[in-house]
Parts: C-alpha cells; sequence; structure tokens
C-alpha cells in the first residue's frame, strides 16, 4: 500500500479554472473521503489521482512517485465508478476478471483470483450472470471486485452509492467499511452525501469551488467547523446559523437575535459591535434550561416526526431554526413548544463577513 | 397442450373482450390527447398505404392472363403457369443466381465496410480531421445514381479514364471494363461501397456514441490499450446495433440497387449483371408482360420475406437480439 500526496494541484478547462491549489496527503492504509456539494471539484481531483484528467499545475506523488506523467495504468491504482462501468456483455467473472486478462495474467491465476474476490463480495453464485440480471447492489459488487482483483496500491471510489436506493446504500456502507478494514487499502473517496463521508472516513476532506475548506476527522469536522459552509454542510440537519452582532455585558460576551440573546463561550476573539455567526446544532438545542445555556424564544412551524426523534422548524425572528428532539414516542410535548436552551459551551461563532471560525484562545 | 397454456390459466372471453375493448378505449384517448404525434405519422402511413399496400392488390396478375384492356378483376385465372414459365426461363434463373452472387458479395465486403470506418472515425480525436473525413465519405451518398453511374463510367474508360491511366503507366493495356463480364461485380460492389459505406457508418457511430463512456475510463485505468478497447468494449457494445442491420440487409438480399445495375450493364454483360429486378423491369415494362414479370417480383419478395424471418429468429435465438 501507499500514500498519495498533492502539492498544490490546480486543474483548468481553457479559462474556467475548476481545482484552485490543493495541498493533500492521504497516508498509507488510511480512508479519505473528499465531500462537498457538486462542481466543488472533488471528482475532478479523484480523476487527476486516477489518471483520467491532466494535471495542470502542481504535482501528484503515489507512493512518493511523481506521477504526472504517468498513465493511469502504470499508476497501479483501481477505480470503482458511480454508474459501475461494467461490460454489459460479460459475464461477472469476465468483469472481475478484466483487468487482469488485459495485462496477461496467466489463467489459472485469474481464475483463483475471481474466485477469492467473489467469495469475498458474496457473488459466487452470481458468476455466470450477466450485470443486467443482477440487482443495483450486486452491480456495485462486481464493480468493487474489478477493483479489489487488481490489489492496486491506491483504491478510487467516484460517488459509488448513488444510484442505490436510501436501504442498500446503508448496507453497502458497512460492506466498503468492513472491506477496507480487511483490505487495509489507501482509499479516496468522493461523495456529496455527508453521511457517507462521516461513516465511512478516517479523515474528511470537504471541499467548496475548487479549495479544500477544512481537513479532519469526522469527529473534528462536526465539532468544530472552520467556517459557516464546513458547518452547514457536515451535520444533518445541518447547524444553526444565527445572524446578530456582539455586545459585551457584565457577563462576558453576548450576541441578541431578535428577542433571544446568546452568552457567548469565553475567549472567544470578538469585539464590541462585531457582526456575528452564531452557530448551534439542532441536537444541541434542549428543551428544558440548563445552568449554562440561553434561553430562545422560538415559534413553532412545523413538527417532522422521524420515530424516536422528532425536527421542529420553527423561526427566531426572521430566522429559521431547526431542533432536533427526542420523541420518548410521543409527539404531544412538542406541539406547544415557545422556547428552547442553547448550551454555552456547544454554541460556536464565526465571522460574518468571511464566514471564518473565531476559535476559543486557550486560557493562559 | 403447450408448455405456455399450462402456465397460465384460461381468461374468459369476456374477460378478453373486456380488454379488447379497454384497450381500444385506451387508444382512442391517446389519439384524441396526442393527436399531434398521429398527425405527424400520417404521411408516413399513406405512403405505406399507396406505394405498398395498395399495389399488393395487383399481385393477384401473377396468378392471371391479364390483360389491360380486361383489367386486373376481369382478367381470368390461370394458376401457378406463369410460375412454371418463370423456373424454366434461363434467363430468370440466371437473374436469381447473379442477384444470389451480387447480394453475397455486397454482404461480404459492402456490410462490414461501415463498422470499419465507424470504429476508424472513432479512433480519429482530431475534432477538424474527423468531421472532414467525415463529410467527404458521406457525400457520395448524396449524389444521384445516374452521377454516381457517369463518374464510373468515365473512370473506368478505355480511352480518357484514371484506371486505365494508371494502368498504361505500369504498361498494362487498357481494359474496357465495364464491357467484360468478369469485371461488372466487383466494379459494382466497389461503387456501392463507395457510395453508401460513409452514410452506412452513421447509425454505427450512433450506437457508439451510446456507449457509456465510464466503460472506457475503466478500462483506461486497467490498463487496456486503444485496440484492446475497440476490441472488449466498442465492437461488443455496437453488437446489438450490427445484427439488427444485419437482419435488415437480409431482407433487402433479392433488393440489389436496380438503378445502378441498369445505368452500368449492357447486354455485353447481362450474363454476370443481369438480376431479378432489372429481369422483371424488361419483361414487364419493356416487353410488357406484366403477370409473368408480377409473378417474378412476387418470387423475390417471397424469398426476402422468408429470409428475413429467418435472420430474425435465429438471432433471437443465438443472440438475444431481433427486430420483433
Amino acid at each position: 500500500m501507499a500514500g498519495v500526496r498533492l502539492e498544490s494541484v490546480f486543474k483548468a478547462y481553457g479559462d474556467v479554472q475548476v481545482v484552485h491549489g490543493i495541498d493533500l496527503q492521504v497516508h498509507e492504509q488510511e480512508f479519505v473521503v473528499l465531500v462537498g456539494p457538486s462542481g466543488c471539484g472533488k471528482s475532478t481531483t479523484l480523476r487527476m489521482i486516477a489518471g483520467l484528467e491532466e494535471i495542470t499545475d502542481g504535482e501528484l506523488f503515489i507512493d512518493n512517485r511523481l506521477m504526472n506523467r504517468v498513465a493511469p495504468k502504470d499508476r497501479d491504482v483501481a477505480m470503482v465508478f458511480q454508474n459501475y462501468a461494467l461490460y454489459p456483455h460479460l459475464n461477472v467473472a469476465d468483469n472481475i476478471a478484466f483487468g487482469l486478462r488485459i495485462r496477461r495474467t496467466p489463467k489459472a491465476d485469474i481464475e483463483k483470483s475471481v474466485t477469492d474476490v467473489a467469495a469475498i463480495l458474496g457473488l459466487t453464485e452470481y458468476l455466470d450472470r450477466r450485470p443486467a440480471d443482477l440487482s443495483g447492489g450486486q452491480r456495485q459488487r462486481v464493480a468493487m471486485g474489478r477493483a479489489i482483483v487488481r490489489h492496486p496500491k491506491v483504491f478510487l471510489f467516484d460517488e459509488p452509492l448513488s444510484n442505490l436506493d436510501a436501504k442498500l446504500r446503508t448496507q453497502m456502507r458497512a460492506e466498503i467499511k468492513r472491506l477496507h478494514k480487511r483490505l487495509g487499502a489507501t482509499s479516496v473517496y468522493v461523495t456529496h452525501d455527508q453521511v457517507e463521508a462521516m461513516t465511512l472516513a478516517d479523515r474528511i476532506v470537504v471541499m467548496n469551488d475548487g479549495i479544500i475548506a477544512q481537513v479532519g476527522t469526522p469527529m473534528e469536522l462536526f465539532r468544530n467547523p472552520a467556517d459557516t459552509f464546513v458547518a452547514g454542510f457536515i451535520g444533518s440537519p445541518p447547524m444553526n446559523q444565527l445572524k446578530g452582532n456582539v455586545s459585551a455585558t457584565e457577563a462576558g460576551y453576548q450576541v441578541k437575535v431578535d428577542e433571544a440573546v446568546f452568552t457567548l463561550p469565553d475567549n472567544v476573539p470578538v469585539e464590541t459591535g462585531q457582526p456575528v455567526v452564531v452557530g448551534v446544532r439542532p441536537e444541541h438545542l434542549a428543551l428544558q434550561s440548563d445552568a449554562a445555556s440561553s434561553e430562545v424564544p422560538i415559534s413553532l412551524d412545523l413538527v417532522e416526526t422521524l420515530g424516536s426523534e422528532a425536527l421542529l422548524h420553527a423561526t427566531l425572528g426572521e430566522q429559521p431554526l431547526i431542533i432536533k428532539a427526542d420523541t420518548h414516542g410521543d409527539l404531544s410535548h412538542l406541539s406547544d413548544i415557545t422556547r428552547v436552551y442553547a448550551p454555552t459551551s456547544l454554541l460556536k461563532v464565526f465571522d460574518a463577513e468571511t464566514g471564518r471560525a473565531l476559535e476559543e484562545r486557550s486560557a493562559s | 397442450m403447450t408448455a405456455e397454456s399450462r402456465k397460465k390459466p384460461a381468461v374468459p372471453a369476456a374477460k378478453r373482450k373486456r380488454s379488447l375493448k379497454v384497450r381500444l378505449q385506451w387508444l382512442a384517448d391517446h389519439v384524441r390527447n396526442e393527436w399531434q404525434i398521429y398527425l405527424m405519422l400520417l404521411p408516413t402511413i399513406i405512403w405505406f398505404l399507396v406505394f405498398l399496400y395498395k399495389p399488393m392488390y395487383g399481385l393477384q396478375i401473377a396468378f392471371k392472363d391479364y390483360s389491360i384492356f380486361r383489367g386486373v378483376a376481369a382478367s381470368p385465372w390461370i394458376g401457378l403457369e406463369h410460375f412454371e414459365t418463370l423456373f424454366s426461363n434461363d434467363q430468370f434463373l440466371r437473374a436469381v443466381s447473379n442477384t444470389i452472387k451480387i447480394s453475397a458479395l455486397n454482404l461480404l465486403f459492402g456490410f462490414p465496410a461501415p463498422i470499419i470506418l465507424a470504429l476508424m472515425f472513432n479512433e480519429i480525436l482530431h475534432a477538424t480531421y474527423k468531421r472532414t473525413a467525415q463529410t467527404i465519405v458521406y457525400l457520395p451518398h448524396f449524389i444521384s445514381s445516374v452521377i454516381i453511374a457517369g463518374i464510373v463510367i468515365t473512370a473506368f474508360s478505355p480511352s480518357v479514364g484514371i484506371v486505365n491511366t494508371i494502368l498504361g503507366w505500369f504498361g498494362i493495356d487498357s481494359i474496357y471494363f465495364l464491357t467484360k463480364p468478369e469485371w461488372f461485380r466487383p466494379i459494382f460492389v466497389g461503387t456501392g461501397i463507395w457510395q453508401e459505406a460513409g452514410f452506412g457508418s452513421i447509425v454505427f457511430l450512433a450506437a457508439i456514441a451510446g456507449v457509456n463512456p465510464s466503460l472506457y475510463e475503466s478500462a483506461v485505468v486497467d490498463g487496456a490499450s486503444r485496440w484492446q478497447m475497440m476490441w472488449r468494449i466498442t465492437l461488443p457494445s455496437i453488437l446489438p446495433t450490427i445484427i439488427i442491420m444485419l437482419i435488415i440487409r437480409i431482407g433487402n438480399i433479392m433488393e440489389v440497387s436496380f438503378e445502378l445495375i441498369i445505368l452500368l450493364y449492357q447486354p455485353a454483360t447481362y450474363s454476370t449483371a443481369d438480376v431479378v429486378n432489372t429481369f422483371v423491369y424488361r419483361q414487364g415494362l419493356q416487353s410488357g408482360q406484366y403477370d409473368f414479370a408480377a409473378a417474378a417480383g412476387l418470387f423475390n419478395a417471397v424469398v426476402a420475406f422468408v429470409l428475413v424471418m429467418v435472420a430474425n429468429t435465429l438471432s433471437r435465438r443465438y443472440s438475444r437480439t431481433s427486430l420483433w
């Protein structure tokens, strides 16, 4: 296995620049997920690693070897595509064996490898079937089998679960996770689904407009988003973002948003009058008062039931607010809520102009 | 009892009738709602009715002693007499043999030509060069057969033709190609390829354009060369189109390009050039034996029908691709 390193990588199509100088290190055996909205450059970055797109500027290293001018076949990577890219005229066994046949691997070795991979992926009984006769999940497994069978240095996944229904996606997510644990392969995985990113990744790379917005473990990104974009992208439902101005009181810095007054955590570097965005996750808004929390009067619009939990869609003045609350099997206590409580220690504060997080200064 | 009827419980007659009524109702509603689409379909339906279905009425003269003055209906029935005469006519048998030989050559060389062209176009990466090459090979299709025949006659002319001029450079005496029976078929088939291969490649190019690009990307990552991708991805992917086109081609096997043969052949080359269609034309229009010519034409159509049925059945059985 090998690591992947991108140094100031740019990609432009004519005058249109889509990736603006990315620096990223994917460590050996690490599972890194590139996540971001459509058009953020994540798939282009993956395709540059695969060699399917030329790198306009910057350097790409796989296993510490410069790869910019190396043909895709010589990079020793395998890629799993969104639409599976299975050859419709070949059966499962021949699809899995395709890459090995191209490389003129001895027949006996091909047979053994295909049998082994089919056993790992639970495809043994489907080896004679054609892709058209398989379900979406089985097709995706064949696509993964085709990648695994070559024992590449790096696995690249381009939104492999996007075409599956929600239930199958959850199943396949777990299978990919298990497979990665078993093979220990360096993997770069692209998705626009933050749930996939959170569940699969050792580290997540959030991309936006061709740049990396933040890199970190799923929990780092969840707890400490670097800016309002990451705060809005990671977490489901996303973090509530409420605009207001800072005022100084005896109790410390506060932000008034309509009728709510949020007391900010100590040591947040803000100034009186500074316009900020207060971030609070829907699951952190409590229905019960707490000693160190700010009261938030709300106007409830809608209750969405998820079973054990409910999403309360409300407004604070003009600004929308979502609260995630436990139902305890009963919705009656949620329908007449008029106020919730935001714990001070869990509030995030962002600069309203730049969107960057205002990090707490460590107490000296 | 067939396996099919054992599997399915019998549908009561009343239910069958009802379902037909429902279907007719559905059709009526569909026509009412989508009348613009049906209006666009109308010219084609009229064309089929006027030029293909109405003439079928006249086919009966193949079994009659037809006279223009008595008309189709009043002419007396004579059974298979025309067919008996036909099969004892050496010229007709020669025409059938020539039709099959020319069609076989056409199938052998003319059918793969557009596929090969399409594969070659697909490999051209330079867009301008590709467009120019495509335009050049499509062009002959749009030229009238009369002009094509004129070009061929001029090209193979013993005095000013380019072919004989080139042969002259190598010290070979001029050959009057178009009067030599042995040269007719190669010239005819070659001309057909030159005229139609380019245009015929459009269907295959469209099929190639429909191949999922990620199949190629996946193959590139797997290490496939362009040659391997052509053989292992492109060709198998367009195989259903190739089979459909082959079935259509087999259905037209008895329909050798009548105009071009009429324009290129002469009594000296009848022995290799005269096909069923030209035979029908000579007998029917030039000699006025309409009933006899109708019998020859009907024979042609029946053979074509049988061929297309057989090709379709074989294709459905062995390749899971068929016209119907």
